[in-house]
């Protein structure tokens, strides 16, 4: 029977969307389906930090042998995603001299460039660093920015003829006797790209091979096949900052623990982090106990923080996975590395495998190794190319560098868009019409909201990834109703509106966890542009009842 | 304590120090993104933005300040041009609900556009070099003062000003005065009155001593009669034209010695006092936040504007109860200039010249003059000064006065350029008040 | 030497001007000191009573009606009904033309930029052409460089909350403007002056130029509704202009902020305080406060004697006998926070709030807000109240957001409870002042 599609990914986040594309880009037949935006689970919820691998230079020299080789891969190819910030690993007079020398000859073990800073030559790289920090070592950690990366390879996936779904939830493995041949999905408005207000459908996909990618939710999709997958997933706090108060990565440097690591994140810095284990990834306490560590921990490395806004917290569930058996009881024991289980070695279930563990900077290798098996068990022989192949938006990166073209945009606008669609700019960028700033807190355009909403309509989740907007300090106060408003005419009023209530719900849920000093006036002012003046909160036009508007004022002239 | 000397510098343009040369200066580099952790975007800095409401290639304060401040990484060096066009009249920091110090981000981002960004050669950069340091022009012009005059009236060197230096030929530059403050107080033989108890040092700035010497009399005449022993320290420019200019550290160097000088008058237990509204405003505000001298703070925080001084540490409304002037003052048209505003004092002159006899005063409200220092000086900005200035030209037209009355010089310029008004000084009212238009006897 | 006044009002918004126009009546020294600028720019404009009980019922026909069932300790409450009426009546007094609905008891629903309508009991009168129960159809006109008010969406929304009349949108290019990120005051000040504009058409005037670009979008409707960004000092001559060149009505959707309608109220009840020889002191704040020492009556609350007024790093003493703290909420930072506790920072007045900030909000974003309800509690004469329930001060009251126990973004309640309380406030404190 011939099946809908060669190869079925479940998962849209960094490893699955990484799947996807190689195997599109080696001429395969490929879809990919997720429950929510791209991004949505792990992906979405990180740090942002590229390893160099100085954080495994001591506890797992193969991780961070691999991070390295990766670092310099995604640095070629994904350009636009990554910011090359640098890292240090900094001492504190408290931290142990021996820790510090361990880590240094760990770097070099592994091949991670790593040079020793006195303390004083480490505050003249970042000055908001505490005045008695005893020295510190550099290592080429980096930014990144997940949303973009994993959009990018969903975009690259397509470019080679895949289909992605997004807000297609797998309700079903399709199982026959010992073969999975496919799932049957549950379209949240239909396929196709998302459009709130329309009715949801229900689809069975079938394919040669499925790729369980779905990372923390790994067990669960096992589970409907009646097999067992045993990640063991693993909560992390993280806190944004309002703005960036370092430029580099600043690690702290000493053995496991909570609340080591500041990564400047776009127009933020994000505060990271803790592990600890739970049982079901999509239900786990948030507590403010958590956000206070973050702050109150890392204000040792960065005073400064002590007093900062912050504009909200996340949690991310690690994907941990360790073979039956191993019995590891802290969390932070459990390896990075990641698994590759084939069910039919494992189960006698042929048809599927399922990805688990792993971390994002080498999401590359791991959809590579997978992409490999997957061809060996379809008898395909192309190779990988995703090593050497520019993602969509990083092509000519160095050349879109040095142009000068604004757009007529004031120019740190100009920059941070350009930063962030790449080689993308002068095809989103340029146009005739009024290209007003939508976003101001992230120097986000009309054309680039429009852009996005092409690619993923009326979906203003999808646009805020894509873009940033509604990420900045008034966490979409300002801003949401007006990405609303770039919805219209192509959606209509109610999907706009429902559209919109979804957008500002969603960043409200973050902003809950910063909810003191400026981020509560900003919450308050928010809640009172939204329900004073617009009166969204008693929107009429939501409202059971129908208003009787005969026995108001109609005007006494 | 000296403090009958010239200036001491007397620098005039062709000096090694006015080669547009920098060192590496600090406040360029201070890193104020974490001032935009105020900011919640409420835009109120926009709408008391003078520029914006008439120029839309400006783009207001809050871009300008938290929104380019939040933009930026450590090593992006592209200040938006645009930052040229603030006028430095700092009502944005009043206007702020949230404590965004707004025009310390300016102030910083210009210093760094103009360090970075703008060719030292242009003509741009060397007339704003000219302007920012006018008070190195004036002891020029101050040594033949009828010469400068006559020189500076023709319309040929203002076509030159226009053309070779961008220096707009629509204004008349301000006249020198015979005498500068400075002469006439080392001839009466500097302070007549001894008090260890009441002791204030006078910051004068360059136009009360260059071009408004009678400003700085009035101001002696009133605190003499009032039993106060007045210093005049030496000083420099405050620095405002070159905060507005982005020239920081022609900046910090004046305010080096004008810290150290001032610091010095406060040992001796003096308190500052100034004249302008915007050297007050300098050493108050844009010192503490640009510069970290030893004594920077101390100097901000005993530096006064004179009458605010008389009002709260004498009984002023009780001196002027029942005090009349002649027939010299009438009817005022009061303007509050954007740096009283800035130090809480919009409503200081009215309040005091109530009690007065024969004065009426009617306040033009709370728009910007629209010249802003420097500013309005410059060709490609007259326009916009200008239909900044109209909402006030209306309001003085619309008073029932001849003269205009404030405490700024360059208000003070604007004011009669837009309306042919002559100009007064508060201060000058409450001589007339409390000691009597007679002229010192010296 | 203190400057000295008989009432002092801390804070420049709707609470504090009225307060200290309500003061002045009483024929006292009043002074006004104002901080930063107030939330009236970030607001509407709209005077609203109340538009929906505390439960969610409403929009309200007739907000007077609901104010006898208000729970105890809600501002309206505490002045009571009467003192409501007679503090709207003070203000159509001052608001003069600039305001209308004062012919009737029952509220309005003023269209506003999203598209919803919203109720209130007066409304400048910029919006009064654009009532939602006026039935004429309507024309809707945004521009293309204002993303805060899309027009075709707007009239969109209006019919779905079922407006009795048909709505249309336009978005058109707003001539004369040179960039797409221009401030609202340089669209204002662009009618306001009649600016010469350069179009297709060649040289002509900003209000010309507007009325020729709506005239061809325009069908058989007889109001058209621009944004609120119509003109500052001559709005009503701008509109005027418009209307007269179109043959229609023209109205304004209130918009925010920045919101030229809030900043139109502004410059009323700045006049007004002029006119009525308030002495106002702004861009510095008050940071501390002395009790009188003397100690004359050792019992019960401490009288304030002096505050202390920053500016630039100088103290200056103000003192008076009465003092009215009118310093707004969480936005306007009367009510001020940290990780661990809510407060007041000038006097550390108290604010009920739980201990735990896990409790300051509710998961639902338009859900019932604790923290919306933050501010300090108040006795009928609208003193402060410790923790014990007793006056903070004898001679400081408090009037508008810095109030706690009301939502007013759900309730609909900010400037009746400003206008309310700051009334009450303002003439009690002035009548005490003045013995």
């Amino acid at each position: 029977m011939a099946r809908d599609t060669e190869v079925l990914v479940l998962g849209g986040g960094s490893t699955g969307c990484g799947i996807a594309r190689d195997l599109a880009m080696r001429g395969l037949e490929v879809t990919l389906v997720e429950r929510g935006n791209l991004t949505d689970g792990t992906t979405g919820r990180m740090h942002g930090l590229l390893h160099s691998g100085g954080r495994y230079a001591v506890s797992d020299q193969a991780s961070a042998t691999e991070c390295i080789e990766e670092n310099e891969i995604l640095r070629d190819i994904a350009g636009h995603c990554v910011e090359e910030t640098g890292g240090l690993f900094v001492q504190r007079p408290e931290d142990s001299d021996e820790y510090f020398r361990e880590k240094l000859e760990g770097c070099r073990e592994c091949g991670i460039p790593a040079r020793v800073l006195s303390g004083a030559e480490a505050r003249e790289v970042e000055p908001y660093l505490a005045e008695d920090v005893k020295r510190a070592i550099e290592v080429p950690d980096g930014a990144v920015d997940p949303f973009r990366l994993c959009v990018a390879n969903a975009i690259g996936a397509e470019n080679h003829g895949a289909r992605v779904e997004t807000h297609a939830e797998v309700i079903d493995l399709l199982r026959e006797g010992d073969d999975i041949y496919g799932v049957e999905v549950r379209h949240e408005s239909g396929p196709g790209k998302r459009t709130h207000a329309t009715p949801g459908a229900t689809e069975e996909i079938t394919a040669d091979y499925v790729v369980n990618a779905t990372g923390a939710w790994a067990g669960q999709i096992g589970a409907m096949a009646d097999l067992e997958v045993e990640v063991r997933p693993s909560k992390g706090v993280m806190t944004i900052m309002n703005v960036r108060q370092v430029d580099t990565v600043i690690n702290r440097c000493r053995p496991k623990g909570d609340a080591d690591i500041v990564v400047p994140h776009e127009t933020t810095a994000i505060l990271g982090t803790t592990d600890e284990e739970v049982s079901d990834p999509d239900d786990y306490p948030e507590e403010g106990w958590e956000v206070d560590q973050m702050i109150d921990t890392l204000s040792e490395l960065v005073p400064i923080l002590e007093e900062a806004r912050t504009i909200r917290s996340f949690w991310g569930v690690r994907p941990l996975y360790e073979p039956p058996g191993t019995g590891t009881q802290d969390p932070t024991d459990i390896t990075r590395d990641f698994f590759l289980l084939d069910h039919t070695d494992r189960d006698g279930v042929s048809g599927m495998s399922s990805i688990v563990g792993g971390k994002f900077t080498t999401y590359r290798a791991m959809a590579e190794e997978i992409s490999d098996h997957v061809c060996e068990k379809l008898g395909v022989t192309a190779g990988c190319a995703t090593a050497d192949e520019p993602l969509p938006g990083s092509e000519n990166i160095e050349t879109l560098e040095a142009g000068m073209d604004d757009f007529g945009l004031r120019s740190p606008v100009a920059r941070r868009s350009k930063q962030r669609l790449g080689s993308r700019a002068s095809e989103v960028l340029e146009t005739d019409d009024a290209n007003p700033v939508i976003c101001q807190c992230e120097g986000v355009t009309r054309a680039e909201i429009r852009d996005a909403v092409s690619q993923s309509g009326s979906d203003l989740n999808a646009v805020r990834i894509r873009t940033r907007a509604s990420m900045g300090n008034c966490q979409g106060g300002f801003c949401c109703q007006n990405m609303a408003n770039e919805l219209h005419p192509t959606y209509d009023e109610e999907t706009v509106r429902a559209s919109l209530d979804e957008l500002f719900q969603e960043r409200w849920k973050g902003e809950r966890h910063a909810l003191w000093g400026e981020q509560l006036s900003q919450a308050m002012l928010n809640y009172a542009l939204h329900a004073t003046t617009m009166n969204r909160d008693r929107d009429p036009a939501s409202a059971e009842a129908a208003v009787d508007f005969a026995a108001f004022d109609g005007g006494g002239r | 304590m000296s403090d009958a000397e010239q200036p001491t510098d007397d620098g005039v343009p062709g000096d090694d120090e006015f080669e547009p040369i920098q060192v590496f200066p600090e406040a360029e580099d201070m890193d104020l993104r974490p001032g935009a952790d105020d900011c919640y975007k409420c835009s109120t800095c926009d709408t008391n933005c003078p520029v914006a409401e008439v120029d839309d290639e400006f783009p207001g304060p809050k871009f300008q300040g938290p929104e380019q401040w939040r933009l930026k990484r450590q090593d992006d060096r592209d200040i938006d041009d645009s930052v040229m066009k603030c006028s430095n009249c700092m009502r944005c920091d009043s206007a702020c609900p949230s404590d965004v110090p707004l025009s310390q981000m300016h102030n910083t981002a210009r210093g760094e556009y103009v360090e970075e960004q703008m060719e030292k050669f242009s003509r741009e950069y060397v007339r704003n070099r000219i302007l920012a340091n006018y008070r190195r022009l004036a002891p020029l012009g101050s040594m033949f003062p009828r010469t400068t005059n006559f020189v500076m009236g023709l319309s040929a060197t203002q076509w030159l000003g226009e053309k070779v230096l961008g220096i707009t030929g629509e204004r008349e530059f301000p006249e020198f005065a015979t005498e500068t403050f400075r002469e006439w107080w080392t001839a009466r033989g500097g302070a007549q009155v001894r008090n260890e108890d009441k002791r204030i040092a006078y910051f004068h700035g360059c136009y009360s001593n260059y071009n408004t010497p009678e400003v700085g009399k009035a101001l002696v005449r009133v605190y003499e009669h009032l039993g106060y022993e007045i210093m005049v320290p030496d000083q420099h420019c405050s620095g405002t034209p070159m905060f507005a200019n982005g020239m920081l550290e022609d900046a910090r160097r004046s305010a080096e010695t004008n810290v150290r000088e001032l610091g010095a008058a406060i040992a001796d237990g003096a308190d500052i006092v100034a004249s302008c509204s915007s050297c007050s405003m300098s050493l108050r505000q844009e010192y503490p936040e640009l510069f970290d001298f030893e004594g920077t703070e101390e100097v901000a925080a005993n530096t006064w504007d004179a009458v605010e001084y008389l009002r709260v540490h004498e009984d002023l409304e009780g001196e002027l109860e029942g005090t009349s002037v002649g027939d010299e003052f009438e009817n005022f048209a009061y303007h509050a200039p954007c740096h009283a505003r800035n130090q809480g004092l919009d409503g200081q002159t009215m309040e005091v010249l109530a009690p007065i006899d024969g004065v009426e005063a009617r306040d033009v409200g709370d728009s910007c003059s629209g010249i802003s220092g420097t500013y309005g000086w410059k060709a490609e900005n007259y326009e916009t000064s200008m239909k900044i200035g109209d909402e006030m030209f209306d309001h003085m037209e619309d008073a029932d006065a001849e003269t205009g009355l404030t405490e700024c010089p360059t208000c003070s310029m604007q004011m009669e350029h837009g309306t042919g008004y002559e100009i007064t000084h508060t201060l000058e009212v409450l001589e007339a008040a409390l000691v009597g238009t007679e002229a010192d006897s010296q | 030497m203190a400057i000295e006044d008989d009432v002092l009002v801390i804070g420049g918004g709707l609470a504090g001007a009225t307060a200290a126009l309500a003061a002045a009546e009483e024929d006292v020294r009043v002074r006004l000191v104002s901080y930063k600028q107030s939330t009236l720019r970030h607001a509407s404009g709209l005077i609203d009573i109340l538009g929906y009980t505390p439960a969610g019922e409403g929009p309200l026909v007739d907000p007077f009606d609901a104010l006898e069932g208000l729970p105890e300790g809600h501002p309206y409450e505490r002045v009571g009904t009467e003192a409501v009426r007679e503090a709207l009546e003070f203000f159509d007094d001052i608001a003069g033309d600039a305001y209308d609905g004062a012919h009737t008891d029952a509220n309005a629903l003023v269209p506003t930029h999203g598209g919803t309508v919203k109720p209130t009991a007066r409304y400048p009168a910029s919006t009064a052409a654009g009532l939602a129960s006026d039935d004429r159809d309507t024309l809707l006109v945004g521009f293309e460089t204002l993303p805060d008010f899309e027009a075709p969406l707007a009239a969109a929304h209006l019919e779905a909350a079922g407006a009795p009349f048909a709505a249309r949108g336009v978005t058109v290019r707003f001539p004369g403007l040179v960039r797409d990120d221009a401030k609202v005051t340089r669209y204002a000040h662009l009618l306001d002056h009649d600016e010469a504009v350069t179009t297709a058409a060649g040289e002509t005037t900003a209000r010309d130029a507007l009325a020729e670009t709506v005239r061809g979008h325009l069908e058989d409707e007889t109001r058209v509704g621009f944004p609120a960004i119509l003109g500052d000092d001559h709005a009503a001559e701008v509109r005027a202009d418009l209307g007269e060149r179109l043959a229609v009505d023209v109205f304004e959707v209130p918009m925010g902020p920045p919101s030229l309608p809030g900043m139109r109220l502004e410059d009323l009840l700045y006049d007004a305080l002029e006119d009525a020889g308030v002495r106002v002191t702004t861009g510095v704040p008050v940071v501390d406060y002395e009790t009188e020492s003397d100690g004359t009556d050792a019992t019960g609350p401490d009288r304030i004697d002096r505050v202390i007024v920053d500016r630039h790093g100088a103290e200056v003493p103000h003192r008076a006998d009465q003092y009215v703290l009118a310093t707004g909420g969480l936005v306007g930072k009367g009510v001020d926070s940290e990780r661990e506790r809510v407060f007041e920072p000038i006097f550390d007045c108290h604010v009920p709030h739980a201990a735990d900030r896990y409790e300051w909000f509710v998961d639902d974003v338009f859900g019932d807000q604790p923290y919306a309800r933050f501010g300090l509690p108040v006795d009928r004469d609208l003193r402060p109240l410790d923790a014990g329930d007793e006056p903070e001060f004898r001679n400081l009251r408090a009037a508008g957001a810095v109030l706690g126990g009301y939502d007013f973004a759900a309730e609909k309640s900010g400037s009746g409870v400003s206008l309310a309380t700051g009334y009450a406030a303002g003439q009690r404190a002035g009548r005490e002042g003045g013995e």
